[in-house]
């Protein structure tokens, strides 16, 4: 590129900038609506910055819920820090004032409904052994397929490839009567077992990876006596530790999102993994803005922090996936 | 290779790609051919396949909602792909001036592509909410007349749309691939061009498009690929309405087979969708071969 004027510059920084705001938005209106008091979320203005009604009572302040207006003067319903009381009042309509106030009601709320905990294990305990298993499977295969030579491994990794062109409609149905001919229904065991199995799409990075590691130094591990799987344990895998992060890093994320899986093979409640529960309480909450906004932000905040720690191998990884073509 | 020869060493080999063996024909070649079986019977999950021959794909050639469910597919691929890439690729650009900032810039773009689906779902149901949501209030905002307020969601012209926008909030991703690309063009060939007198739009022609085309192909390929998987979104949020107006190709799919169970039927879908997949990715491949240009 071709160094820019500095109005040029100046008028870059300005598409940047509003860009980035329509971008940042949506953000802004989940966090925003996840800390809001009922009756401001759906306001005919919104307001990024939550705010609700409270009065001034003797120096004091109340917030209140505003009813009905009688006789010129404004009936409100005044809360005892988050408890909504019998009490109410009738105040000059001037004196209620909206003030910066963030409600955890939300969250609260939703957490007697939807238990997130437990789907946040469920979750976790489904990524972790996934993460374990694509790691495992697809390190040896990647191994097996770039550093022993044998007949076949070009054809078996041609064979792999073309696999990635097979959309998952096809194999859905009969895996899906498999699975429950070996009465894994309702069992978290159809999303983590294929996972040691391999997947085409990370062995190959590693695979990738692992040719760039140069012969000698294998050669030099097998002269000293070290068996091949001495060499997987001691030298590629320590080796190997920034493309196994990527690997890992999505395998955790592709799980953590992970919808039809668990729609297939999930059916009670307390199975449930945070995609598919959120999608359930949507369908029966769905009209209380405010705890689908909270349940959703918890969702998204893991991923986003996730983000912020592993920037490098993160951005890495879409790079490499962006690049096998 | 190293004196040794190749026999000697296949079992060792085919030990460490077991999982891999397994894994391809216990979870591809042998569910691929069940599936090509089944699609050739009539199958109610709970009584046993019975043959139908090529019953089930001409049974597709009549059902309306098979095209119907075809159609609306290619509608969202045609706007949100393109779309997509010509966003992601205008960011990648204007990160690309190396203006001041960029990292801040260039992950304020990018968090919307991971925040996780379901989420993303639940969020946008309520942007696109045709009386509270933030874009119609926004559109309001801007002076825009209420007749000409779309409905989105619950409106069939613009629940399509309404997808579409939604889709382009998760750019950020190919905006990383196309950033990475342009940031490999050489400035050389820039400044040379430059010195010839190349405006600014011939050398985004000639020199940036034709380096950068091999990502842009590649991501047009799996952007329809993707499509015509498109599934959880329309599952989660209209659920295929208002009038079958957001009915994917996928969501088609697995409600004959998971709400109707005629996994027959549903399985001749998937070989249908299989032979679209593979038909559109060899065209575009073959067409590429004009367009494309391969430096390395």
């Amino acid at each position: 590129m071709m160094r820019l004027r500095s109005w040029q510059m100046l008028a870059a920084h300005g598409v940047l900038i509003v860009l980035s705001v329509l971008f940042t938005m949506p953000f802004a209106w989940l966090l925003s609506t996840s800390v809001k008091v009922d009756e401001k979320i759906q306001a005919a203005h919104t307001e990024f910055i939550p705010r609700a009604p409270f009065i001034e009572d003797a120096g004091e302040c109340l917030r209140v819920r505003p009813l009905m207006v009688k006789e010129g003067k404004q009936e409100v319903q005044i809360y005892r820090g988050s408890r909504l009381t019998e009490e109410t009042r009738l105040v000059d309509p001037d004196a209620v004032r909206d003030r910066i106030y963030l409600d955890v009601a939300n969250y609260t709320e939703a957490f007697q409904w939807f238990p997130f905990h437990r789907y946040l294990f469920n979750t976790l305990v489904i990524c972790a052994i996934a993460v374990t298993g694509t790691i495992l499977s697809c390190s040896l295969v990647a191994y097996g397929l770039a550093c022993v030579p044998w007949r076949g491994r070009e054809v078996l990794f041609w064979i792999m490839l073309s696999t990635m062109m097979l959309p998952g409609q096809v194999t859905m149905i009969p895996l899906f009567l498999t699975f429950k001919w070996l009465g894994w229904i309702n069992t978290i065991l159809p999303l983590t077992v294929p996972t040691f199995l391999g997947s085409a799409f990370f062995t190959f990075l590693l695979r990738q990876f692992y040719r760039s590691i140069p012969t000698d130094l294998l050669e030099a591990a097998r002269l000293d006596g070290c068996g091949e799987l001495g060499i997987w344990a001691r030298i590629m895998m320590p080796l190997s530790r920034p493309a196994l992060a990527v690997v890992g890093l999505f395998t955790f994320i592709g799980s953590w999102n992970d919808f039809l899986g668990p729609l297939i093979y999930l059916m009670d409640e307390d199975k449930y993994t945070l995609s598919i529960g959120l999608a359930m309480f949507q369908g029966q909450y769905g009209s209380d803005w405010g705890q689908m906004m909270a349940m959703a932000t918890l969702m998204t905040l893991p991923i986003i922090l996730l983000f912020f720690f592993t920037q490098k191998t993160f951005i890495q990884g879409v790079k490499l996936s962006g690049i096998k073509g | 290779m190293n004196g040794r020869p190749h026999s000697h060493r296949w079992p060792v080999g085919v030990a460490f790609c077991l999982p891999l063996l397994v894994g391809l024909c216990v979870l591809t070649i042998f569910p691929v051919g069940a599936s090509f079986y089944f699609s050739l019977t009539d199958y109610p999950i709970f009584d046993p396949p019975h043959w139908r021959g090529l019953g089930n794909y001409a049974e597709l050639l009549r059902d309306p909602r098979f095209y119907l469910s075809i159609w609306n597919t290619f509608y969202f691929a045609i706007f949100a792909v393109p779309l997509g890439m010509v966003v992601g690729l205008m960011l990648a650009m204007l990160l690309n001036l190396k203006v001041r900032g960029m990292a801040f810039y260039r992950t304020m773009f990018f968090l919307p592509s991971i925040v996780p689906l379901i989420a993303t779902c639940v969020l946008w149901n309520q942007i696109l909410n045709p009386q509270f949501g933030l874009l119609n209030e926004f559109l309001r905002f801007i002076g825009l007349p209420e007749a000409w307020i779309p409905g989105w969601l619950v409106d069939e012209r613009w629940s399509k749309p309404g997808l579409v926008l939604m889709s382009l909030w998760g750019c950020g991703g190919g905006m990383v691939l196309y950033l990475a690309a342009l940031q490999d063009v050489p400035q050389e060939l820039h400044d040379s061009a430059a010195i010839d007198g190349a405006t600014a739009w011939h050398r985004f022609r000639h020199i940036t498009l034709p380096m950068i085309s091999p990502i842009l192909l590649f991501t047009l390929v799996m952007g329809m690929i993707g499509t015509m998987q498109y599934f959880a979104q329309a599952y989660v949020m209209t659920a295929g309405g208002p009038w079958d107006s957001t009915l994917f190709y996928a969501l088609n799919l697995f409600n004959t087979a998971f709400t109707e169970y005629r996994l027959g039927y549903a399985s001749a879908m998937a070989w249908i969708m299989f032979a679209i997949i593979l038909s559109v990715t060899l065209a575009m491949m073959k067409l590429s071969n004009r367009f494309v240009y391969y430096h390395s």
